[in-house]
């Protein structure tokens, strides 16, 4: 704790806290009132409250809602083990250039193109690519590339990867920026493979920024919506089938129900993030500390 | 005895743009020898080291270790071991299994790593400490650990980039008297790179004096310190009474010398030099008998005239400053103060002719 903690008067700190928690309600609020409504026998606007599980009875028995939850959790799951060695290798990348700006600006980019924008960019590209590997079929005979980029799990994959790239790549260069590479080189030079210095020494220090990368993934595939429903085809994954819902009937109840799961879900991920990585923050800055001050 | 040498250096070049890190280094060094890399800040030492170890490729010339060229090995496959100047234990393991994390990549027995380590610890003065975290241990054991890290793996040579740098004045101290210990100890060649001379002195068989990416001088910490052959390294040793001047006249016992057209005579020590050749001086301001003038004469070849211009008492011994004639000053520490010498006063300064160091360049 700083000097200025240590002789701030009680009541100032109960402000800050106060603060805090205030603006947090404020933002959540919506949220708060969603998960009350969905436990309302009576639904959304009733004069009395019945307390109720069979909304979320009711959302668990929809089957289009399981299965595009399915499908999003294969997207989610397909996603992964391809962006996040991408994210390692961008991240490895930013801390070795020497043209650090250059390496942030063209992998953030994708954030700076509205989602509809960049999704329907996609869907050109593909349509595209779809025509030229038709043509090179109908020249050669080879079909098989044929239908590789028709609308589907694939094109979701590749639009999801361009959409959490830079979330990864900034988790992930965030917690590397804190190793020290003499590690490596240290490693390198007791005899480790380049591979196994980077398993072995780096990677067990900057692995909640790797799992946090994760969740990352994970959430944003599920929230997504744009890129999905455009590139997948077939609006089945969660969020679209859930918002065509609510265009077709309305808020139902069970939409607050769903809605509640999704947020409760996210919250829980988030937060545990933010503690987990709270904790290790406090105990690397434990350990570059009295590393860098040894004179004891 | 002629030693072989564990490390060959040729013609090595590194650049960054158009800065020479290492401008054309020639080396050798001797098995079994405590070398000591000693320069400024800036000027090479370290791209030399990581050059030997194998964290850099320079630019041209060969490295040659154990008679065997490394110039296209990575650090794994090179005889060397190094020693960080710090941050470089693994902090998520141990003391035991940062010191035997080398053996565990050659896939050796649990049971006999952890032997070695043992005996390793106890070698480096770790006895105890073996399931401490980096962050528990003082400065001083997180050297050692990197130490016996190293030097488990019994490889020909121990590369050391500043490691003593991080600790305070009294630990390095006590470091440097280990390291020489543990060098002799083990026999294996030490190339040890540091800025400050005082450690380099107390550590080496031999220094090398480097700068600008040159090899400056190299000799024994004696030759360097009390026969330096460069002006460059008895300015960098700290040496304050540099006179510039040209060759006089020389014969093959002394040299006498213009020094703004005051002569002073020099021993020559086999110096190569000739007649109105540029050349500088340099002589410890220890080495200077100082007294007052009375009578001022003029022939007298080993004697130079001033007037003090700062007398300070400094515990052990008395600094005169004293400004000459032609406008240069020099340093005389005298171990007393010396009777009827005051500020501003006419001085005469003596020396033995074999105290004026001749610089080459
Ligand atoms: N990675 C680098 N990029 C650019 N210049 C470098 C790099 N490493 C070293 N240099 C330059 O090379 C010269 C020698 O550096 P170094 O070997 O670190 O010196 P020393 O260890 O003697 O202090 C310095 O001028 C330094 O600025
Ligand atoms: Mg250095």
């Amino acid at each position: 704790m700083s000097l200025r903690d240590d002789f701030q008067p009680k009541w100032k700190l109960l402000l800050k806290w106060g603060w805090l928690s205030f603006a947090v309600f404020i933002l959540m609020a919506p949220t708060f009132y969603t998960v009350y409504i969905s436990f309302n026998e009576l639904g959304f606007g009733a004069k009395y409250y019945n307390f109720t599980f069979q909304w979320y009875e009711n959302v668990f028995s929809d089957k289009q809602l399981i299965g595009a939850l399915g499908w999003t959790m294969l997207l989610a799951i397909i996603t992964l083990p391809i962006v996040i060695p991408f994210g390692l290798l961008s991240a490895k990348l930013y801390k070795q250039s020497t043209h650090k700006v250059w390496i942030v600006f063209i992998l953030l980019s994708p954030l700076f193109v509205p989602a509809d924008i960049l999704a329907s960019a996609l869907l050109v590209f593909f349509k595209n690519l779809n025509k030229f590997f038709t043509l090179i079929g109908e020249y050669t005979g080879i079909y098989s590339l044929d239908t590789w980029f028709d609308l589907g799990i694939m094109t979701a994959v590749i639009g999801l990867i361009v959409y959490t790239l830079p979330y990864v790549f900034v988790v992930i260069m965030i917690t590397m920026a804190r190793y020290r590479n003499e590690q490596t080189e240290a490693a390198r030079d007791l005899g480790a493979s380049a591979w196994r210095a980077f398993w072995e020494i780096e990677f067990p220090q900057i692995r909640a920024g790797v799992f946090s990368a994760c969740a990352f993934v994970v959430i944003l595939t599920f929230n997504e919506y744009t890129r999905t429903s455009l590139l997948k085809g077939g609006f089945d994954t969660f969020t679209s089938v859930l918002i065509s819902q609510m265009l077709n009937t309305g808020m139902s109840e069970e939409s607050y129900a769903m809605a509640s799961i999704v947020s409760l879900v996210a919250v829980v991920i988030v937060s545990a993030i933010l503690i987990i990585t709270a904790i290790k923050t406090e105990e690397l800055e434990k350990k570059t500390r009295t590393i860098k001050e040894p004179n004891k | 005895m002629k030693k072989n040498n564990a490390i060959e250096l040729k013609n090595l070049i590194k650049t960054y743009g158009d800065v020479y890190a290492l401008n054309d280094v020639d080396l050798n060094i001797s098995d079994g020898e405590y070398f000591v890399l000693l320069g400024p800040s800036g000027g090479g030492k370290t791209t030399l080291l990581r050059s030997i170890g194998g964290f850099i490729r320079p630019d041209s010339g060969s490295i040659v270790i154990k008679g065997k060229n490394v110039n296209n090995l990575p650090p794994d496959k090179r005889p060397t071991s190094m020693v960080f100047q710090g941050f470089a234990l693994f902090p998520h393991m141990d003391v035991v299994q940062n010191i035997g994390y080398g053996l565990k990549l050659q896939s050796i027995e649990k049971n006999i790593i952890d032997e070695k380590v043992n005996k390793m610890m106890d070698l480096v003065g770790l006895t105890g400490l073996h399931n401490r975290k980096p962050h528990e241990l003082s400065g001083g054991q997180q050297q050692r650990v990197q130490l016996a890290r190293a030097l488990i793996l019994e490889n020909d040579v121990l590369l050391l980039d500043e490691p003593l740098s991080a600790l305070d004045a009294q630990l390095r101290k006590d470091m440097c008297i280990e390291l020489k210990r543990l060098q002799k100890t083990v026999g294996i060649s030490f190339v040890h790179v540091t800025h400050n001379q005082e450690e380099a002195m107390s550590v080496a068989d031999r220094i090398a004096i480097i700068a600008d990416g040159k090899m400056i001088e190299e000799g024994t910490p004696q030759e360097i310190y009390n026969k330096p052959k460069k002006q460059f390294t008895a300015e960098f040793l700290g040496e304050k009474n540099i006179l510039i001047g040209k060759v006089h006249n020389l014969n093959k016992s002394k040299i006498i010398l213009d020094i703004n057209n005051d002569k002073i005579e020099i021993a020559n020590n086999n110096y190569n030099v000739s007649k109105n050749q540029g050349v500088s001086v340099s002589i410890k301001s220890e080495s200077i008998q100082i007294k007052k003038n009375v009578k001022p004469k003029t022939n007298e070849k080993n004697s130079i005239f001033g007037k003090v211009t700062e007398i300070t008492f400094l515990g052990q011994f008395v600094r005169y400053l004293v400004l000459l004639s032609n406008d240069q000053e020099i340093q005389v520490r005298s171990s007393e103060e010396v009777a009827n010498v005051k500020l501003n006063d006419q001085v005469i300064l003596n020396w033995k002719l074999d105290d004026f160091i001749l610089h080459n360049e």
